[in-house]
Formats: C-alpha cells, sequence, structure tokens
C-alpha cells in the first residue's frame, strides 16, 4: 500500500469517528490537548483501522511500544499515523 | 471464550477447572502448556512480547472473549530487609507487569466487542498490610491499583475490572508456610477462617454472572477486612 492510500483509508476512519464533523489535516494531532478525538473515538479510530487492515491482507499493530508515545508515536498526526499504517501494510 | 493465565497450576488451575466444569470454553496461557489438557497457548506473562504473541493468537482465533482471568502469579513471604533484588523483580514483573501486560493487549479484543470482563488478583496482604510480605503486597497493591482506574477506563466500552483479594489459600504459594502462620493471617479477616480454592472459584463464577454487571473497579478481599 502506498502512503497516498494509507492517508486516505485513516482520513476517512476519523471522518466516520468524528461523524465528518471536522476537517481532517495532515498534521492534526491525535493525542493530546489539541486533538479532536477522545479516548473513546481514537480507539474506534484503531479498530476501524485493524478491519480495514484485514480487508488488505494484513494486521495492524496500534499497541506497539512506539504507538503510544506522544512525541514519536504514530498518534502524534495524521500523516504519522498514515505512514505507520502504510509501513505495516509491506510487513 | 474465557482465558486464563497461570492456568497449569494453583488458583489458575483450580479457576480453570471450574469453568470447564459448567460448560465454558477456557484457553489457558501458561509458561509452560505441556500436559495441560485444555486449548492453550505458552506465554510468559512477565514478558512484553510473550503476551502480545498470546493476543495475537487469540485475535487469530476470531471469537468473543467473554473474560480474560489474570490468575499468573508469585509470591515470596519475607521481610523487605531479608528480600534480595532478584525477587523483588520478580514479584513486580509478574504480579504488576504481568498484569498490566495482559490487560493492556488483551482489552483491544473487548472494545471491539463492547463488553467483557476482567478478573484480576490480589491479595489480602495488602488491606492487611501483613507483616512479612511488604514487596509481595506492594506488588499486589499495584495490581488494585491498577485496576480501578483500568476499570474507568474500560466503562466506556462495557469492559468490567474486578480484583479478587484471597488470603492464605492452599497454594503451592503457601509452601512452608506453618498452620500457626496462616491462623495469625485468618485472624485478622472478619469471618476468621481458611478459605479454599473453591471458594474463590465460586467468587469468580459471581463476578462472570449477569448479576454482577453493576460491580466494576471493585476488589473482593476473601474473608473480609
Amino acid at each position: 500500500m502506498n502512503i497516498k492510500q494509507a492517508r486516505e483509508i485513516v482520513i476517512s476512519a476519523i471522518n466516520n469517528a468524528l461523524e465528518d464533523k471536522a476537517e481532517i489535516t495532515e498534521d492534526m494531532q491525535l493525542i493530546g490537548g489539541e486533538s479532536l478525538l477522545d479516548s473513546m473515538k481514537l480507539v474506534e479510530v484503531c479498530l476501524a483501522l485493524e478491519d480495514l487492515a484485514d480487508e488488505h491482507g494484513f494486521e495492524f499493530d496500534w499497541t506497539s511500544e512506539t504507538a503510544m508515545s506522544k512525541s514519536r508515536g504514530m498518534f502524534r498526526s495524521v500523516a504519522a499515523l498514515a505512514e505507520e499504517f502504510a509501513t505495516q501494510s509491506e510487513v | 471464550m474465557i482465558i486464563v493465565t497461570g492456568a497449569s497450576r494453583g488458583l489458575g488451575q483450580a479457576i480453570t477447572e471450574r469453568l470447564i466444569e459448567r460448560g465454558e470454553e477456557v484457553t489457558g496461557l501458561a509458561r509452560n502448556t505441556s500436559g495441560l489438557k485444555i486449548n492453550a497457548i505458552e506465554c510468559d506473562v512477565s514478558d512484553y512480547a510473550s503476551v502480545k504473541n498470546a493476543s495475537k493468537e487469540v485475535k487469530r482465533m476470531k471469537q468473543p472473549v467473554k473474560a480474560f482471568i489474570n490468575a499468573a502469579g508469585v509470591a515470596s513471604m519475607n521481610m523487605a530487609v531479608t528480600t534480595d533484588e532478584s525477587t523483588v523483580q520478580k514479584l513486580i514483573q509478574t504480579n504488576l507487569v504481568g498484569t498490566i501486560y495482559c490487560c493492556q493487549l488483551f482489552a483491544p479484543i473487548m472494545l471491539r466487542q463492547k463488553q467483557g470482563s476482567f478478573i484480576n488478583f490480589s491479595t489480602i496482604a495488602v488491606a492487611l498490610a501483613l507483616k512479612g510480605e511488604s514487596v509481595y503486597a506492594a506488588s499486589k497493591a499495584g495490581v488494585e491499583s491498577f485496576s480501578r482506574t483500568f476499570a474507568r477506563e474500560m466503562a466506556d466500552f462495557n469492559v468490567k475490572v474486578n480484583c479478587i483479594a484471597p488470603g492464605p489459600i492452599r497454594t503451592d504459594l503457601l509452601r512452608g508456610i506453618t498452620d500457626a502462620q496462616i491462623e495469625k493471617i485468618t485472624s485478622q479477616q472478619v469471618i476468621q477462617k481458611q478459605f479454599q480454592k473453591s471458594d474463590v472459584c465460586d467468587l469468580v463464577e459471581l463476578l462472570l454472572d449477569e448479576k454482577a454487571s453493576s460491580l466494576s473497579g471493585q476488589v473482593l478481599n476473601v474473608g473480609g477486612v
């Protein structure tokens, strides 16, 4: 999966969680004070990405050590999550 | 399916047998699964990678997980000043960190289902501040604290988290403890008698019952404190 496809999938999952009520940008934070997602919504996004990964024939692991770190983790921005999603699709 | 850690011995084994008796499908997690006559996955709860592999294996089964019972544990009855470093590490790593690893790595399965129950194990030594069990009790106090907060984190997803805190139950963990020592402990309980593995199994059944669906974030001290 290329990064463009991954970005579309991630943005669509976030849009669904937010019920299309916000404009999603690539630099939008997914955790922390400025995030539009509360913890429940973030879990919903992760579970949706697990399902979408399954459809694309790979396992998406959102419980990895790097996932929860605010500075380096995949939840630091939409772009970072898309990058991680694309990376895991290649494993 | 119900998952039980430490299923090969002690309380974990007794709970596994009880659940099978009542017709539940049980998957046991144990460091050594040879000889286990149930569906079992090799897993060392103190090792993150091992717990992660076990959780992946369970996910691939694509079966609903009704409950996860964290019964694996180690004990050491010693004054803090006579407890060596490796024992301190082992107690904390297995009892506390192991419980945290299992909860965090198996929780996504229950979050997806929007239902489930975690039953963690503490000890009455926490509430009674039993002399000679400082490090063991500290590891279990951590389990209680973790469970109470984790219960709040899981509540929005209809996942319950509770702790059972047994007193001195006759298992391998009590090797070397005399009857007099046991009586000294049980005399501090509200109900001053030594309870059995079957009593703990009864509490597990109680927590799994639909009628206990209002209980979460609780610590059930066996015998009372």
